[in-house]
């Protein structure tokens, strides 16, 4: 998680400009007079803007939890260290003692992908990149979803992440891939009703 | 005496192996469709209506109570095990549900979530059979005013819910009550933020939001953790102790009670009464520091709450004839159709069709208690699924869910987009109930605000010189008072010492950096 | 702005091809109605709930989606299918997208007229060809058991006068269905409906319960919605505002007979996409005309307050353009036309 925490000061800033947006926004709401209303629409955006500014500001000048360890390591490294990954646990600046135990097993975390319980999920050592590759899949299952049809979109996207994460047994991952599809598909679409896309298939 | 007799009688026709198993098919059904996020009470009742109208009225009303219940309770069984929330009702269960989960006590967490719901539905049907006809005054001396004084006496468990950083709560809590005015202003058809996507015109969808932030954002975060640092798959035992059964009866007998007297309001029901329900808890328990961390009580408040509310959403809807909630609204349209006309009329003109569905709830309720039960470690056993496989399972899950309730491809972008920034208010300390607060309650303030001021034609003082109003207004004010003034004392006391944020299992793993902290600086 | 212009643009151009549909079946009469070997559905019949589940729309639906399937009325199943969201229009804009495709029927009431009106769509009525009107409801605005207005002259008389000091609840927004029938019959009274406060709730059970809690003097909801409240004499209605007593309240007299030139249905129909051949219309038209005739669908429209007011293809589009007429009208005055 350490990679996407950033400092205070700069989420407060981040934040401030988009309440600054919002808050200009809420100002080009139209004024109501048709009817007579005594609240505008405009009224309570207006004014949430302004709070949401106050309080960016109040964070901007609010002094920082003192930087002790960032969180996911702290207590992740405690039980679990040895499949810290080597990269992951050396951008660290806190963990120097794990580094070498973590230097040792990252061996042994690739090839557990082989496995059938593998210990860590995924295939590469930078978590940010990690992070994108299962985002684009999951990007490109809503793009599938509709022009594919929800089967095989959804059959696709399980296999496919399910592998990608290191899910060793591959008859099985297609089977629940597929399953999972067809018997969602068939629950919705045929018991309750709710029409799911059918896509490229013929039903 | 007559109405007990008539009660018998209800029974005895409820209790017929017929009836009997219609109640097990409707509970069995309600479960299952409402484990699926996105498809809550209101779709496993709208889905199952053209079942119950090939049936005699009375079986079908059985039936329709039964899948009533088992959908409530199967909302909150993806909470508990997904961070899933598909339901408004089941956010708060979701709070302490799921850290237990991960603590490898999912068993646990499900069983005090049935027996929570089991009392507080039990409740609530002793309150409706005892005194519906007189509560439906309560239902009315509800207006504009005393809903928004309602709202905001609820919006001020942000405070409770903001954990140590009641800045960064504040903001989750205003940005949830920005997201909720986006769309057509009911009050004056006017569009808002909703830069000219129609998709946007009724606003942004709860389930979206609980979805992404909850249940996406916690994929992201599992993803990080590589596996690691949860439920090993290890489910303990179901059996709670008789000390742990103990301590759930209070919160489990207070949300049943409140959860009723909250539900008889017709609008938000069971999400207020379950909120309201997890932040006084929280605050009474001498131990509420460890709530969001994997305490059973901040399972049992919430899940007996909205059991509660659910019953007696039932007041209006048989009493008056108005559905007080979406589920009501479908329920009712089913009464009809069936040819129960639901009013005040009912007691007097139908009394066995009242005491049908009376008895037929009870039953319900039971039924799923002891359905359920045994279901628990085949339910909990989800968790033993490799994380691998469980992960692009649970975004399906959220995906079939947003794409079932909405059938638009827009609404799946936006739960990815929640996702992504669920995760990020994860990373950065923000905590996500207060946003999701702010989302269910912050509309329904503004929109009670604004027709309150319309009827007093703009005079402020409507909302202090009505008793019920200015009550509600004078506990939020307290409410917001006391915590802000220990939580003053409390900087004074220690200055700069940072505790945990967030919310769930990273505050569960914080505290234990908390406490090394501390003995660090003692 | 852009949007209208082109939307006038369009209007014109879907005014001349409703035209030509109507010319179409006029010429067909009642040939293609004898000659069953017409057109026929291929496949299921994808029809549009522009609403969730549970609600008006998704009622009418799927219990006259019932009816005709099991009377077998159409030769291919008809599958229901919910597309909520914008007051109906991301259900009708979906429906717009598949022109000319005889696989597609939607459900639809006012609300096809007002949302537009409001400026809320991007399709009018005229961008969809409209099958057969089903049914009825009328309005009807009630007031507490004690409450001074004993008729709707008196309230009238008041809102003439004072009209601050009443307030109306609906439940709908302003401009959409509940406000148009007030402001309607408000104005037919001779007061000025801009003055007139009303109080839009989430639906006529919330502005009901308002009422009753006395927050607010009066309240506008559909017929059967308020038909339980008045026999047990905890509400009046003041008065209905269809043409003819409704069998859902039959007591209480109409704005007509309360002297006030008014009428306002809240109707139910269903209508296609543009671009139908004159006989996939008739063919769902001829489908409907007899799926209304059925024991099943009486049964059920009884039980939900709704009266039978069947109108074909044709008489439903004149209807549609009438309708259309006087909403603008209403939504001018009060100033919420755009």
């Amino acid at each position: 998680m350490h990679h996407f925490r950033f400092s205070q000061r700069t989420v407060a800033a981040v934040l401030g400009v988009l309440a600054v947006a919002y808050t200009v926004q809420a100002y080009r709401i139209p004024e109501f007079a048709a009817v007579q209303v005594p609240v505008q629409p405009g009224t309570l955006p207006r004014g949430l803007g302004l709070l949401l500014i106050v309080l960016c500001l109040a964070l901007f000048l609010q002094k920082p939890a003192p930087k002790t360890t960032d969180t996911s390591e702290t207590t992740d490294t405690a039980p679990a260290a040895t499949t810290e990954r080597t990269e992951h646990a050396a951008t660290t600046a806190t963990t120097t003692a794990t580094t070498a135990t973590t230097a040792t097993t990252a061996t042994t975390a690739t090839t557990g992908a082989t496995t059938a319980t593998p210990p860590t999920l995924g295939r590469l050592a930078d978590a940010r990149l990690e992070l994108a590759v299962l985002l684009g899949a999951i990007v490109l299952y809503v793009l599938l979803f509709e022009p594919l049809g929800f089967i095989p979109a959804t059959a696709l996207f399980v296999t496919g992440t399910a592998w990608y994460l290191g899910f060793g047994r591959h008859w099985v991952n297609a089977l629940v891939g597929v399953g999972v599809a067809a018997g969602l598909y068939l629950g919705m679409s045929e018991g309750l009703d709710v029409a799911l896309p059918t896509g490229v298939l013929p039903f | 005496m007559d109405a007990l007799n008539q009660l018998f009688h209800g029974f005895g026709v409820a209790l017929s192996p017929q009836n009997l198993a219609f109640v097990f098919l409707g509970v069995l059904m309600g479960t299952i469709i409402g484990m699926l996020p996105g498809l809550g009470p209101i779709s496993a009742i709208s889905l199952m209506i053209p079942v119950a109208f090939t049936m005699d009225p009375t079986s079908a009303i059985i039936m329709l109570a039964g899948v009533y219940y088992g959908a409530i309770f199967g909302g909150s069984t993806s909470s508990i095990l997904l961070n899933a929330p598909g339901v408004a009702g089941t956010v708060a269960t979701s709070f302490d549900g799921y850290p237990l989960a991960r603590k490898g006590q999912a068993g646990k967490a499900l069983s005090v979530a049935a027996i929570a719901s089991f009392v507080g539905g039990t409740v609530g049907v002793v309150g409706l059979m005892l005194v519906a006809p007189s509560l439906s005054a309560l239902t009315v001396s509800f207006g504009p005013a005393e809903y928004f004084a309602l709202m905001v006496l609820g919006l001020t468990a942000v405070v409770t819910l903001s954990g140590n950083n009641l800045t960064k709560g504040l903001i989750s809590g205003t940005v949830g009550v920005m997201i909720a005015l986006v769309g057509i202003d009911s009050q004056t058809s006017t569009l808002r933020f909703t830069f000219g996507r129609h998709e946007l015109y009724e606003g942004v969808e709860f389930l979206i939001v609980a979805l992404g932030v909850f249940a996406l954002a916690e994929v992201f975060v599992m993803l990080l953790r590589r596996g690691q640092g949860g439920g090993d798959g290890t489910i303990t035992s179901l059996r709670l102790s008789r000390r742990e059964l103990k301590e759930i009866s209070g919160p489990t007998g207070r949300g049943s009670v409140l959860g009723f007297f909250t539900g008889v309001l017709p609008g938000a029901g069971a999400t207020v009464a379950s909120f309201l329900s997890y932040s006084f808890e929280k605050r009474l328990a001498k131990d509420g520091k460890t709530f969001g961390k994997g305490n059973i009580k901040g399972v049992a408040a919430p899940e007996s709450a909205n059991n509660g509310a659910a019953v007696g959403s039932f007041v209006p809807l048989l009493t008056l004839g108005v559905p007080g909630s979406g589920t009501t609204a479908v329920l009712l349209g089913a009464l009809l159709v069936l040819g129960v006309q639901p009013g005040p009329l009912l007691l007097d003109e139908q009394p066995d069709m009242f005491w049908g569905v009376v008895a037929s709830m009870y039953i319900g309720n039971i039924v799923l208690l002891i359905l359920n039960l045994p279901l628990i470690p085949l339910f909990a056993k989800v968790l033993r699924t490799p994380q691998a496989l469980l992960l692009p399972l649970v975004v399906v899950f959220c995906v079939v869910g947003v794409y079932g309730h909405s059938f638009s491809t827009f609404d799946l972008w936006l739960l990815i987009g929640f996702g992504v920034l669920g995760f990020l208010m994860r990373a950065n300390g923000f905590p996500a109930a207060p946003l999701i607060l702010g989302l269910i309650l912050g509309g329904l303030m503004e929109k009670s605000m604004r027709q309150a001021l319309l009827i007093s034609s703009g005079d402020l003082t409507t909302f202090v010189t009505k008793p019920i109003s200015a009550t509600l207004l004078a506990l939020a004010a307290l409410s917001l008072l006391a915590p802000l003034y220990g939580a003053w004392r409390r900087t004074r006391r220690r200055q700069g010492l940072s505790e945990d944020d967030g919310r769930g299992q990273d505050e569960r793993r914080k505290a234990t950096a908390g406490g090394t902290r501390e003995r660090k600086n003692g | 702005m852009f949007r209208t212009g082109r939307r006038g643009s369009r209007a014109a151009f879907a005014a001349v091809a409703v035209g030509s549909v109507s010319l179409l079946l006029a010429a067909c009469g009642e040939g293609a109605g004898a000659a069953s070997g017409g057109w026929q559905p291929t496949k299921p019949i994808e029809y549009i709930a522009p609403a969730n589940t549970g609600g008006g729309w998704d009622t009418l639906a799927r219990s006259s989606a019932r009816v005709m399937d099991e009377a077998d009325l159409v030769s291919r199943p008809m599958r229901v299918v919910n597309k909520p969201g914008a007051g109906g229009a991301i259900g009708w804009s979906y429906v717009a997208k598949h022109q000319k495709d005889p696989h597609k029927l939607f459900v639809t009431s006012p609300p096809i007229l007002l949302v537009p009106l409001a400026g809320e769509s991007d399709q009018t009525y005229r961008d969809f060809t409209p099958v057969a009107r089903l049914n009825t409801e009328p309005l009807a605005y009630v007031v507490k058991a004690n409450s001074p207005f004993k008729t709707f002259e008196d309230l009238a008389a008041k809102l003439k006068t004072d009209p601050g000091k009443v307030s109306v609840a609906g439940g709908s927004g302003p401009g959409s269905l509940d406000h148009v029938g007030l402001a309607g019959a408000v104005q037919a009274a001779g007061a000025d409906a801009s003055k007139v406060k009303y109080v839009p709730f989430d639906g006529g059970g919330e502005a009901l319960t308002s009422l009753l809690g006395g927050h607010t003097d009066v309240a506008v909801a559909g017929g059967s919605e308020v038909q339980a409240l008045v026999r047990s004499g905890d509400v009046r209605a003041l008065a209905v505002s269809s043409e003819k007593r409704s069998p859902v309240l039959p007591d209480t007299p109409t704005l007509t007979e309360s002297g006030i030139d008014y009428v306002f249905d809240i109707w139910r129909g269903v209508m296609a996409p543009k671009g139908l051949t004159g006989e996939q219309v008739a063919y769902y038209e001829k489908a409907f005309r007899k799926m209304v005739e059925q024991d099943a669908w009486k049964k059920e429209s009884r039980k939900l307050g709704w009266t039978d007011a069947f109108l074909g293809s044709e008489e439903f589009g004149k209807f549609l353009d009438e309708q259309n007429k006087e909403y603008t009208g209403i939504l001018t005055e009060v100033g919420l036309r755009k």
